[in-house]
């Protein structure tokens, strides 16, 4: 695909891909439903996410059930559906589709077991703001609740009864932490970097500006959050290979620089700049993808978290098409 | 014993993947070493064979870094520097300008 091309992708392109990668994803229901036996739970949760963005919540409620089935007594879920230990990352991961499902489903099981999540990462937040996981940086594992905590936050209003007022300051208390905690370690790049897990820094900074970016919709500027996250997409923007990739042409990476960057600019007001660049990242992503799914990289076999990660993006792409701003941000649940 | 690769296949510095029985391997050559992982990181199955090689600060060796969240694997044992998972290594035979590994 040529430059000229790669500045027109249109609707008519992306409504059909969208459409056969469901149904493959769909028909590889075995293979991440809780509703079949033990799963890894992080690819569970790349799938609910799609039937969120996909609107199917309503025809899937048992997957949703079928997560708060294996949840455990305090509040968290492991690595896999049938690991004892409980995990930030996994469970802010899970705690976020679950949040956002029942906003369709409006299960009092689930409701219940939101609450158990906001428990769990008040009770696990060190005291510095960080949350820990030994299979993720600290700034991965901080990212996530935060995530949860933006969303819950986001939605109070709409659903006033899901926690009491005093817990409800506790999770603003420590989302004010977390954020300190993540905003304090933006390199003078702009980037985020961790020597141990991310050297290169471009995933987690993909992460950390679309985390950020609700600081700048909820607090005054105490944290000047805007120019973080200009300064986080300059970076990214920076780093993007001329053919679209970033990483040494990671599928998944790409995929982050190019969802995080359409929300950011959404709501910074700076599309323009952007628009180049995320075209670009989109037409590659398309380039690459298999017969059905995506790969971790080019050439390689299709996997499946993968291919929900594509899918998003393509679901992404198609409500930063739109004209009103919000269309993206309600795919971040940041907003109903 | 199932044949994994010549060794002139694999200059030093470089790697190579093979399907062994329908699992992938890779073979890297390391300061004149070969060492032979599971080719999914333990982590996220990030593929170790698109990893960067880097030397040990403490000059202990050289190990392999998952290009998706950044873990790292000795690659002579697996060992990943205190992560919940090991990489799988396989014992390697050299016979001659062929490298194998145990079925």
């Amino acid at each position: 695909m040529g430059d000229e091309d790669n500045m027109s992708i249109r609707m008519e392109q992306i409504q059909p891909i969208i459409d056969r990668e469901y149904a493959y994803l769909m028909a590889e229901h075995a293979r991440w439903s809780l509703t079949k036996g033990d799963q890894d739970l992080e690819l569970v949760a790349h799938a609910l996410r799609v039937l969120l963005h996909m609107e199917t919540v309503p025809q899937h409620p048992d997957e949703y059930l079928a997560l708060v089935e294996c949840q455990h007594q305090d509040g968290g879920w492991g690595k896999m559906s049938s690991e004892k230990q409980s995990a930030a990352w996994v469970t802010a991961f899970c705690a976020l589709m679950l949040i956002r499902g029942n906003l369709a489903l409006k299960h009092p099981r689930i409701t219940e077991s939101v609450r158990k999540c906001v428990r769990y990462f008040l009770e696990t937040q060190k005291e510095d703001g960080k949350w820990s996981d030994p299979s993720w940086a600290d700034l991965d594992a901080v990212s996530h609740p935060i995530s949860f905590f933006d969303v819950l936050m986001a939605l109070s209003p709409t659903v006033p009864t899901l926690v009491d007022a005093a817990t409800m300051a506790k999770v603003k208390d420590s989302w004010r932490k977390g954020m300190a905690f993540m905003l304090e370690r933006q390199a003078a790049d702009g980037g985020w970097y961790d020597p141990e897990f991310h050297p290169t820094g471009v995933e987690i900074t993909a992460h950390l500006i679309q985390d950020s970016i609700v600081a700048d919709m909820v607090l005054t500027d105490e944290f000047n959050v805007r120019n973080c996250c200009r300064k986080g997409v300059r970076k990214l923007l920076s780093v993007q290979a001329a053919d679209g990739s970033w990483d040494d042409e990671n599928v998944d990476h790409t995929m982050d620089c190019t969802r995080s960057i359409m929300l950011v600019c959404s709501i910074l007001g700076t599309r323009a700049q952007c628009d180049p660049a995320i075209m670009r990242g989109l037409a590659w992503i398309l380039k690459h993808k298999c017969e059905q799914g995506w790969p971790d990289f080019p050439g390689m076999e299709t996997n499946l978290e993968r291919t929900c990660d594509g899918l998003d993006t393509l679901l992404k792409y198609q409500a930063y098409s739109r004209p009103e701003t919000a269309a993206i941000v309600k795919l971040w649940g940041y907003a109903e | 014993m199932i044949f994994l690769a010549k060794v002139s296949e694999i200059p030093e510095g470089e790697r190579k993947l093979v399907k062994v029985n329908g699992v992938d391997v890779v073979v890297f050559r390391q300061d004149g070493r070969f060492h032979a992982l599971n080719n999914a990181c333990p982590h996220r199955q990030g593929p170790l064979s698109r990893g960067t090689v880097e030397a040990a600060a403490d000059g202990s060796g050289c190990f392999v870094r998952c290009p998706m969240h950044g873990w790292k694997f000795d690659l002579a044992t697996g060992d990943s520097h205190g992560r919940p998972a090991n990489a799988t290594v396989y014992a390697l035979d050299r016979r001659g300008e062929e490298l194998y590994i145990e079925s």
